[in-house]
């Protein structure tokens, strides 16, 4: 069994997260519900779940308050539960933390769960909840970490700032560093285009994405983007114009 | 040419037949005139080369052919020697006096027997440049001691071929005296009517000077350089009349020169160039003029051929060339006056030329026709000017005309002149009048422009106006459309959602009924406000009472609220802005559930009609106060979005639009009185 808080100020929201737990993951023992950020830490401390559900904002803080008062002392695993927000949401995948949006779907919180059970299940150390406090508490992109796990599934922990760019090999992503590493992702290239969009990233053709701020500049005939550590791209021709008014934009 | 043909040789006279006797003659006191012919031995010199010391040594014979008595064209240049012998039988020195004519030179040469020939006088009219006296010279003494015989040769060269009377006659000194008032009287006749002539060309060419001073005109000029070569050619005619007075004595060949010269400069060069200018043919009949010109053209060259050919001597061929040109041009002449005349019939300065020209044309044809019969016809060519009545008469006639017609002309010149003047002072007047008209067009355009300009600014002005507006209305549509977000807040509608969720898995139908319908109604109606500036107060009155009833529903009644209307208001009627109160009731509604000493969140909406023309509405909560709320803010700044600031600047934006004045005020409760907590909201919306 594993044990769960689930802190929500809204009854409503904390009911269906019950009713739906009890139905369909029985093996999920709900230890105790919250309504704010202090009941929820108390709960907390006083349970020490293994799987906390926790809403974004409350009345007298956040979820992210939750976590950063209680990660040091106890670890547990967490599920974000909320009905809409964009800003977080990028934030929250990049450090491949587990998140339902409201109302909440059967698929998703099975899912999540699943996904989490089994992190408990195998107990491996992660950094994924600092990453995300450190993302949270960060202003800019370029500071943001992103958590990618590699194909040995062990868990490397990247600057946006350091990835040159990713291309596809074989459907999966490969990562390509300033530092020279090349880091074999075990996602699809195809999430890892869903996750930056939005990002100052930019597809250049059909199986690279590259940092726009890693380009140093355009080949004479501007086929080619040359990045600054003197390896060259190419450019696809539908994605030249586009391409020039983001760098723009960067620059 | 002549000359040319001439041969080398010295030839003699056809009649040789004898040699000339010596005359011998008494000295005389009577009057005694002794035609010597037939004591004159003479010898003729084709070659010229004859000197005085060769000719004693010839044979001199009687030669009665080279004497006339009229003037002769001897087609040729005549230069002969003559000898005369004269015995003096008597006691006393005999003087004699020999005259054969007036000639070119003449040589005179005395010899005593056994002695050589001495030269005693020479003169000729090419040679003597004396005064009235000169004339003596033509009789050559001879004077003979008694009881001597003495011989005289007297050389005569007669360049020109006409030659004056030729004629050997001895005088004594009285006979001669007699001989010489014969002559004086003879030649006065004609030298008065020359000098009469000059005197009336010398007034017509003071009046043409005088005119071309007061009017530079070129027609008077050419008038008055043809009436001066004129005034010449007479004056040089006087040089030849023996014993009269005359003007040029001192240059014995300038009478030559402008002989033929003179006539083709007055009678052609200038008549042509004076009709050119007179005629003004240049804008009337500009074939003529050009006609005209090169014929003076032509003319001018001829006379500076003439004038070289007399510095060579050739004294006939001027003529010759005078006759060509003299009949040459007496038809073409004839056929320019006619085309002249039809040309330019109305023209009465055309009449004035013509009558003149006429005059002079007939004039000269009629002298000439005088000098065919003593001279023969080449003769007479060189006398077609000579100062007969006729043709005096003829040129003073033609002069006068002329005079009339530039007269006239300086009366068409005047009138011209009036008229143009008349025509300027029309077309200053005229354009004065335009001046005035364009000034008036001028200030029409000017103050039409200004219109226009005043036009274009208020169109721009309103242009500006309208793309504020429009600028406006996009800030506005985007600050709706945040609006819209703000007010529905996805949390909102997602926690809706979930809760409604959760109903049906409770199996609580008709709540989730009554809950779905409550919550469509109420983005039916934010889709349906949002496109809206305006609603009632009615309508927002509806609009809050179903948000708040859902919000409560959320929050298991752990909050209570109220709407107060004044019962004064009619809400059907009175207009508020769309979604300006939601963002602060939603505010209120959050505020109100975190205040740790206050269980239950209480919410008030109240409408008072203030003033007759304001509304205010108010909107309080028991919450914790915006001063703590934002203290206690618990998302990072860059984080955070404000339905308020976004309600703000509607306000803001429809008070721009609308120029109006809502006013919003924020009040911390706890502010203003410690015990207190909470926040209200103070919308004051004048209506409009």
């Amino acid at each position: 069994m594993v044990k769960a808080v689930i802190i929500d100020d809204e009854r409503n929201s904390r009911d269906i997260i019950a009713l739906m737990l009890e139905k369909y993951c029985p093996f999920v023992e709900i230890a105790a519900m919250a309504t704010d950020c202090a009941d929820g830490i108390a709960r907390i401390r006083e349970h020490r779940p293994q799987l906390v559900f926790l809403d974004l904002e409350m009345p007298d803080g956040t979820g992210f308050d939750i976590l950063a008062a209680t990660q040091a002392e106890l670890s547990f695993e967490a599920i974000f539960v909320t009905a809409f927000e964009k800003k977080f949401l990028q934030i929250i995948r990049l450090s491949e933390v587990e998140l339902i949006l409201k109302p909440v779907d059967k698929e998703s919180l099975l899912q999540a769960v699943g996904t989490v059970v089994r992190r408990v299940e195998e107990k491996v150390v992660t950094r994924r909840y600092q990453v995300l406090m450190e993302n949270f508490n960060s202003q800019q992109h370029h500071h943001w970490q992103v958590i990618i796990a590699d194909k040995d599934n062990q868990e490397q922990v990247i600057f946006l700032g350091e990835i040159e760019f990713f291309e596809s090999a074989d459907d999966q992503a490969v990562f390509y560093l300033r530092d020279g590493r090349a880091v074999a992702a075990a996602g699809s290239f195809r999430y890892y285009l869903e996750l930056f969009s939005g990002l100052r990233f930019y597809q250049l053709n059909n199986t690279q994405i590259v940092r726009l701020s890693a380009v140093a500049r355009l080949s004479g005939d501007g086929a080619r983007a040359v990045l600054q550590n003197g390896q060259t791209l190419d450019i696809s021709e539908r994605r030249k114009k586009e391409l020039l008014t983001r760098l723009h934009g960067e620059h | 040419m002549l000359l040319c043909c001439c041969t080398a040789a010295i030839t003699f006279a056809t009649n040789r037949s004898e040699l000339p006797d010596t005359l011998t003659i008494e000295p005389s006191a009577a009057p005694v005139a002794i035609d010597l012919r037939p004591y004159v031995g003479s010898i003729e010199d084709a070659t010229g080369r004859l000197t005085i010391d060769a000719a004693t040594q010839l044979p001199f014979y009687l030669n009665s052919q080279l004497f006339h008595a009229a003037p002769r064209n001897n087609s040729k240049p005549n230069n002969c020697w003559i000898k005369l012998n004269i015995k003096n039988p008597g006691s006393t020195n005999a003087s004699w006096l020999l005259f054969t004519g007036w000639h070119d030179f003449m040589y005179w040469y005395e010899q005593d027997p056994g002695k050589a020939p001495s030269l005693l006088v020479q003169t000729g009219l090419m040679l003597d440049r004396g005064g009235v006296e000169r004339w003596n010279n033509y009789a050559f003494v001879a004077d003979i001691p008694a009881h001597h015989t003495r011989t005289f040769y007297l050389h005569i060269i007669n360049k020109s071929f006409n030659e004056n009377p030729f004629e050997p006659t001895l005088y004594n000194s009285s006979a001669f005296v007699k001989f010489q008032n014969a002559q004086v009287e003879g030649y006065r006749r004609e030298s008065v009517v020359i000098l009469v002539l000059l005197g009336m060309l010398l007034v017509i060419l003071g009046i043409s000077i005088i005119n071309y001073i007061q009017l530079p005109d070129r027609s008077y000029l050419y008038f008055a350089i043809y009436v001066l070569g004129l005034i010449l050619f007479f004056a040089l005619r006087l040089e030849s009349k023996p014993y009269q007075l005359s003007f040029f004595h001192r240059w014995p060949m300038l009478k030559y020169y402008w002989d033929i010269p003179g006539l083709l400069f007055c009678f052609y060069l200038m008549y042509l160039l004076f009709g050119n200018a007179f005629l003004n043919l240049k804008e009337r009949y500009p074939f003529m003029e050009r006609v005209f010109t090169w014929v003076a053209a032509v003319v001018g060259g001829l006379i500076l051929i003439c004038i070289y050919l007399i510095a060579a001597e050739q004294y006939h061929l001027p003529t010759i060339i005078y006759g060509y040109v003299y009949f040459g041009t007496l038809v073409p002449l004839l056929a320019i006056f006619i085309a002249l005349a039809r040309r330019s019939q109305h023209h009465p300065l055309v009449k004035f030329f013509l009558f003149g020209s006429v005059c002079l044309y007939l004039a000269c044809l009629g002298s000439f026709l005088i000098h065919v019969r003593p001279l023969g016809l080449v003769g007479a060519l060189g006398e077609l000017s000579a100062p007969t009545i006729l043709l005096i008469g003829g040129i003073l006639l033609q002069a006068f005309f002329v005079l009339a017609g530039l007269s006239y002309r300086n009366k068409l010149v005047h009138m011209e002149r009036t008229r143009t003047q008349e025509m300027l002072i029309k077309q200053l007047n005229k354009n004065k009048e335009l001046q005035r008209k364009l000034n008036e067009q001028l200030e029409e355009l000017v103050k039409e422009q200004t219109t226009e300009i005043l036009r274009k600014k208020q169109e721009l002005e309103e242009q500006r106006k309208i793309q504020l507006e429009t600028e406006y209305v996009k800030k506005l549509t985007e600050i709706e459309l945040k609006a819209i977000r703000a007010q529905i807040n996805p949390h909102f509608i997602f926690n809706c959602l979930n809760s409604i969720q959760l109903f049906v898995m409770q199996r609580d139908f008709e709540f989730a009924q009554k809950y779905l319908s409550d919550f469509s109604f109420l983005i039916r109606k934010t889709l349906d406000f949002s496109r809206r500036n305006f609603i009632s107060l009615a309508d927002e009155i509806t609009y809050l009472n179903t948000y708040l009833g859902l919000e409560r529903m959320r929050f298991e009644n752990r909050m209570e609220y109220e709407v107060i209307v004044d019962p004064e208001i009619a809400t059907a009627e009175l207009e508020i802005p769309a979604m300006l109160l939601q963002p602060y009731v939603e505010n209120a509604v959050k505020h109100g559930m975190t205040n740790p000493r206050q269980t239950l969140g209480k919410l008030s909406i109240r409408f008072t009609q203030i003033e007759p023309d304001m509304l205010e509405c108010i909107v309080e909560d028991n919450g914790i106060g915006i001063t703590r709320a934002r203290a206690l803010r618990s998302l990072p700044k860059h984080h955070q979005s404000s339905g308020m600031e976004i309600s703000q600047n509607r306000a803001d934006l429809l008070n721009k639009m609308y120029n109006t004045e809502i006013q919003i005020e924020v009040i911390d409760k706890s502010v203003e009185q410690e015990c207190n907590s909470g926040t209200l909201i103070r919308i004051l919306i004048p209506q409009l």
